[in-house]
């Protein structure tokens, strides 16, 4: 395998470490960085190191932040009772775009996965047990992915917190909106049927 | 279903090649050893599955030097005519696309194209460990519906995650362990009971098949019993509560699916350790035969059947037994040795060295014997 001149050579190497970036993609956004004009890749280098030093994570909820706590934490038109739970700092973006939910989050940064070495300790789940006495919530929704990893956070947040007397609730799962039937799986057909509901009066 | 045709690049030993069949009888592939038979009937098989039958990992099935194999099938299904198109890359990416629209997941090919394989390795399923009878089951499964590929990757899935807790935190468990155990069984307990529950009804129906084929293939009625047997009593919870503290110990999952066998007797005995190995050929042919037969009620139209190589396996008799019984539908067989008389080939295709030619152009479908 043929080597770059150092500098170019290191570059290559941590672009094909970020995540969806193999090798040959990696060569080639470090070529377009070498052709591009110097204020560019200064933009990039500068928009790289800012995130770094000024975002951290909300000492609340544990969304990205730029100062102690995150913009919803800071929000003082967001309801308290309710914590809607999620993996990602990422999924709140999505939960926010539907403007469906006006409370706060908590991101558990991560979902139980014993095969990456992922158990309760390695989640924030120690500090939403403490949040639950500070912030007198009624409800706690759990939005984790549909997928088995996130199913099995859910299941082992809801026999956690259920004991406390506080409203557990889990996110619906189902049949996408503009889907079709003949083509959903068994299984998502199932939780479906498991989760219908009563039409009409609402 | 029809296949039209199909056209393979660098796949395996073909550099190049594009057959055409006929699409309602019988195509035969013959040549010598080592030319590429088996790899046109793994490359259709690939077009099925998107895996080798021959559990060959991707890069093993893409021609020595090249970036990458490309299979092509055109599907003839109710007269409508879909392009099935498979990019194999040697390393990393691998494509399908249907119609010119990429496919992600087995599921969603939508069974476009249906094959039911047999080739000599096709024996382990009564020669070797229980594992190879839980695939055919499986397998089998994934044909009749391809949902049901959804509970058998859970099945999975939730096993290989309970074996990373149990093994990183068995021996001592925490209560965190414990709590977190508490819920892989429950998904392990809800999703395998349905795979087991699944696996059992297709053994009801698939029994009486089987004794039907094997009668025909052995040319005599000796009785088959095919019975699936479950790791553990009552239901999957329970036992799963019951083995905890045992698999806690071993760090293994002990009761479940995976651990379930399938025991096929022939005339009373247990075929994997009593019958002779021609007994074992007939029996193996006679499950994929069944599962064929099954495929073809469910589904409405017969699968592709593939033969690969089958007649060096079975004695005169036999042969002809399984060529009498043949089930309808298109078959594409091959064969190293000139094909036996009675097959009625709509269309011969022989592999040398200067690549595939047709034997007989003119073949008109009706019994045009070499």
């Amino acid at each position: 395998m043929p080597l770059y001149p150092g500098p170019l050579q290191d570059l290559i190497d941590e672009m094909g470490r970020l995540p969806g970036i193999g090798p040959k993609s990696a060569q080639r956004i470090t070529f377009h960085l070498l052709k591009s004009p110097a204020e560019d890749a200064m933009r990039l280098a500068q928009a790289i190191v800012a995130v770094k030093e000024r975002i951290s994570l909300c000492e609340r909820c544990f969304d990205v932040a730029e100062d102690t706590y995150c913009v919803i934490c800071n929000d003082d038109r967001r309801q308290t009772g309710t914590i809607c739970v999620v993996e990602e700092a990422k999924d709140i973006v999505s939960v926010e775009r539907t403007g469906q939910f006006s409370g706060r989050y908590h991101v558990l940064q991560g979902s139980l996965n014993p095969i990456e070495g992922v158990g309760p300790e390695q989640l924030r789940i120690k500090e939403l047990l403490a949040r639950l006495e500070e912030e007198d919530v009624q409800e706690l929704i759990l939005c984790t992915n549909p997928n088995l990893e996130g199913e099995a956070t859910a299941m082992y947040l809801a026999r956690l917190l259920q004991p406390l007397g506080l409203s557990v609730t889990r996110i619906a799962s189902g049949l996408p909106v503009g889907g079709d039937l003949e083509y959903a799986d068994d299984l998502t057909l199932a939780r479906a049927l498991e989760g219908r509901r009563e039409i009409g009066n609402a | 279903m029809h296949l039209l045709s199909v056209s393979i690049t660098n796949f395996r030993n073909i550099t190049e090649a594009h057959l055409e069949f006929d699409p309602d009888g019988t195509t035969v592939l013959t040549g010598n050893n080592g030319m590429g038979k088996t790899s046109v009937i793994e490359a259709i098989g690939y077009l099925a599955t998107l895996q080798s039958f021959r559990g060959a990992p991707k890069d093993a099935l893409v021609r020595n030097g090249s970036p990458s194999a490309i299979v092509r099938a055109v599907v003839n299904t109710e007269g409508r005519h879909i392009t099935i198109e498979a990019e194999i890359g040697a390393q990393g990416r691998s494509r399908t696309l249907v119609n010119r629209q990429p496919v992600k997941r087995r599921s969603e090919l939508h069974g476009v194209l249906r094959a039911s394989v047999f080739t000599p390795e096709y024996v382990g399923v009564i020669r070797e460990g229980p594992s190879w009878r839980r695939s055919f089951l499986d397998n089998t499964l994934e044909v009749l519906d391809t949902r049901n590929e959804a509970v058998i990757v859970e099945v999975d899935r939730v096993l290989r995650q309970r074996a990373a807790l149990l093994r990183n935190g068995g021996r001592r468990p925490s209560p965190e362990v414990l709590t977190t155990l508490d819920v892989w069984d429950d998904r392990l307990a809800r999703s395998g009971s349905a795979l087991v529950e699944a696996r059992e009804a297709l053994v009801a129906e698939l029994q009486p098949l089987i004794q039907k084929h094997h009668d025909a293939l052995a040319g005599a009625s000796v009785p088959v019993t095919v019975t699936y047997g479950r790791s553990w009593e009552d239901d999957l919870a329970s036992a799963l509560v019951s083995a905890r503290d045992h698999d806690l110990q071993r760090g293994i999952t002990s009761v479940g699916p995976h651990r379930d066998e399938l025991t096929i007797t022939l005339d009373g005995l247990p075929s994997r350790t009593h019958a002779s190995q021609g007994e074992q050929r007939s029996l193996a042919l006679a499950l994929q035969l069944a599962a064929h037969d099954l495929a073809t009620a469910r589904l409405g139209s017969a699968p592709l059947l593939l033969l690969d190589d089958v007649f060096s396996e079975l004695d005169p008799e036999r042969t002809r037994a399984l060529l009498a019984g043949m089930p309808p539908g298109q078959t594409l067989l091959t064969t190293a040795l000139p094909p036996p008389p009675e097959v009625e080939a709509a269309r011969i295709y022989r592999i040398s060295l200067d690549g595939w030619t047709m034997e007989n152009p003119g073949g008109d479908g009706h019994g045009v014997a070499v």
